[in-house]
């Protein structure tokens, strides 16, 4: 639509004497030569100058802090001095760090695994029309709706150590003897965020993968079937195959939200007792908005965003490869 | 169902029938897993005080009182609140749904130098972690003297929103038709009509979710909000609400009747709008 040579388009100079209406002057002469190729690019570029401005500056700013000693005494002296590798090397110098990465690593991977396998069950069940689906799908996506940091107080609440619902229904079930401090236990603080944080994400999950499995043709499930196909069988060699990239995709979300949910950590432990639910994105935080340590914490989100972009590449990648045999 | 087709005793089950009572309760199982915690806190919100921190707490109110709500709403700050997330749910809504329309449709409709890439750039833009925008975000508003203003949150929370805004709206325009643009056109409408009065309205149920979304997005973010608005009378509600958590005492009765009054927007919207925002979030992100 832009082949056109730029000179049959109107002329560019100022405009033409209004004799019919102005507006539909000034907007035809977009329809042809060099206004037409200018166009496209007028739409978009307000959704580009502030993408520039308020997403990539502050990425490249943030990697640029990294490697620079930013504090709130050298920004108010303006004396930011580059430090090289320091900032780094601080961090894995420090303990905590090990500690945060090691649980950020178990927060991910308890996370990815339960919410994939409970929102894969949960979509299967809900994939066939049955009396009351409506009801008990509308029930299940609550966790869903509801605002994460609402969420999160409720989950605190309910693990209060003397007076909480969650102690005192595993105390009648018994699972066990007496109440228990679960967020306020080195052993148990990150499983007990966890627990929340599955109960958060799970219905996303299972959202992404009912909307793929309603895509299933019948057909392919039916001749399955035919062939004497059932159960589980049915399910890991023709259901599942068909899924495989939203699977894949919901995987990958999963993953992202988890390494980024700073609220489910925040609200209930502020990542401790002694940091047992320290994750990487909390550590930053401290080191950043508790200390004013501005470059050290930088330099744990680099490191953070660049496990983030190698996991997520490599899992595409290798998604990517098994598609072609 | 189906137990008469066979000729084992009436009373011993089918494999049918037990695969669907298995099934249901399952499916009663996940129901009350993911609604109980959503029934305690409104539980919690509508009993008395005392009964709040009664040991050990039972799980069905022995009365229903609204002393919680109206202590958090008569003579509190509360409704200050509501109004800052509010006025900035909207401004970063409005910004957010303008901007990213024109972009939307540009990116589905035309070919231009970087009509490939830029989608791209937008899904990568959602990719950035929080926390590395987090730094240069306090330095930059700290500079401009932003820090502590709900204004200064507009252009944070666009960061947050724009890219997958963009990319979703591209998605939707992806599916109107455009021979009715180009019959819009052979009708003597200009381009920007044709979008203006033809596309657009085509897209509106797309535009709409997407709307939704920002809006539920910014209604609930706390993380920037609490790093960047120091004084009480510019909290956004999620702010309210986790400064209600006490030291020592927390008055979890009017936390709770915070939660509820926070989420009851979002819920409500959510279920009227049910189905094009699942369908939005399951079209428009998985398909592109």
């Amino acid at each position: 639509m832009s082949g056109r040579p730029a000179r049959s388009g109107p002329p560019e100079g100022g405009p033409t004497p209004a004799i019919a209406s102005d507006r539909r002057r000034v907007s035809s002469w977009f329809e042809t030569g060099f206004g037409a190729r200018l166009y496209p690019y007028l739409l978009v570029l307000p959704a580009f100058i502030i993408v520039v401005g308020v997403v990539i500056y502050p990425v490249l700013s943030g990697i640029w802090y990294a490697f620079h000693d930013v504090t709130l005494r050298t920004l108010n002296r303006g004396t930011i001095s580059f430090v090289g590798l320091r900032n780094f090397e601080r961090a894995f110098a420090d303990p905590v760090f090990a500690q945060a990465a090691w649980n950020t690593v178990a927060w991910v991977v308890l996370n990815v695994v339960a919410q994939l396998s409970l929102g894969l069950s949960l979509a299967l069940l809900l994939n066939r029309p049955r009396r009351g689906i409506g009801a008990f799908r509308a029930g299940i996506l609550i966790p869903w709706v509801i605002p994460s940091v609402v969420a999160v107080l409720t989950w605190r609440w309910m693990y209060e150590p003397t007076v909480g619902i969650a102690n005192e229904l595993l105390l009648r079930v018994g699972l066990i003897a007496e109440y228990r401090p679960w967020l306020g236990d080195t052993a148990t603080s990150l499983l007990a965020v966890t627990v929340e944080s599955v109960w958060k994400g799970t219905p996303f999950v299972m959202l992404l993968l009912l909307a793929a499995l309603q895509m299933v043709p019948r057909s392919v499930i039916e001749a399955a079937e035919m062939d004497g196909a059932s159960g589980w069988r049915k399910l890991w060699h023709v259901i599942l195959p068909q899924i495989r990239v939203a699977f894949a995709i919901a995987a990958v979300l999963t993953f992202i939200l988890t390494v980024n949910n700073f609220n489910a950590i925040w609200l209930m432990t502020e990542g401790g007792p002694l940091h047992s639910s320290e994750i990487l994105f909390t550590l930053a935080y401290r080191y950043g908005f508790q200390r004013f340590d501005l470059g050290l914490a930088s330099a744990i989100a680099t490191l953070l965003f660049v496990g983030l972009v190698i996991a997520t590449t490599l899992y595409l990648f290798l998604i990517h490869e098994r598609e072609k045999d | 169902m189906g137990v008469a087709r066979t000729s084992r005793p009436v009373w011993l089950p089918t494999r049918r029938t037990l695969r669907t009572v298995v099934v249901y309760l399952a499916l009663w199982v996940a129901f009350v897993w993911a609604v109980f915690p959503f029934y305690w806190m409104v539980v919690t919100s509508i009993r008395p005080s005392a009964e709040v921190f009664q040991r050990p707490p039972s799980l069905v109110p022995s009365g229903i009182t609204f002393q919680h709500y109206v202590e958090l709403l008569v003579g509190g700050e509360f409704w200050r609140f509501a109004l800052n997330s509010v006025v900035l749910t909207l401004a970063v809504t409005v910004a957010s749904v303008v901007v990213s329309v024109t972009a939307g449709y540009a990116m589905a409709r035309y070919r231009f130098r970087g009509s490939v890439a830029l989608p791209l750039v937008m899904l990568y833009g959602q990719m950035f972690p929080p926390v590395l925008l987090l730094i240069p975000f306090y330095i930059q508003l700290r500079t401009f003297g932003w820090l502590d203003s709900l204004w200064g949150l507009v252009p944070v929370y666009m960061s947050y929103m724009l890219p997958l805004c963009v990319w979703l709206m591209r998605g939707f325009f992806a599916q109107v038709p455009m021979s009715l643009e180009d019959a819009a056109r052979l009708d003597g409408c200009t381009r920007w009509q044709a979008f203006w009065r033809v596309i657009l309205p085509m897209a509106l149920p797309g535009i709409v979710a997407v709307a939704t979304w920002v809006m539920i997005h910014t209604w609930n973010e706390y993380l920037y909000a609490s790093t960047f608005i120091m004084s009480q009378e510019n909290r956004t509600l999620p702010l309210s609400l986790s400064a209600l958590i006490g030291q020592y005492m927390t008055d979890w009765g009017m936390l709770m009747a915070g939660g509820v009054i926070t989420a009851l927007p979002i819920v409500l919207v959510f279920f009227l709008l049910q189905k094009s925002l699942v369908s939005g979030i399951g079209g428009g992100a998985v398909k592109g």
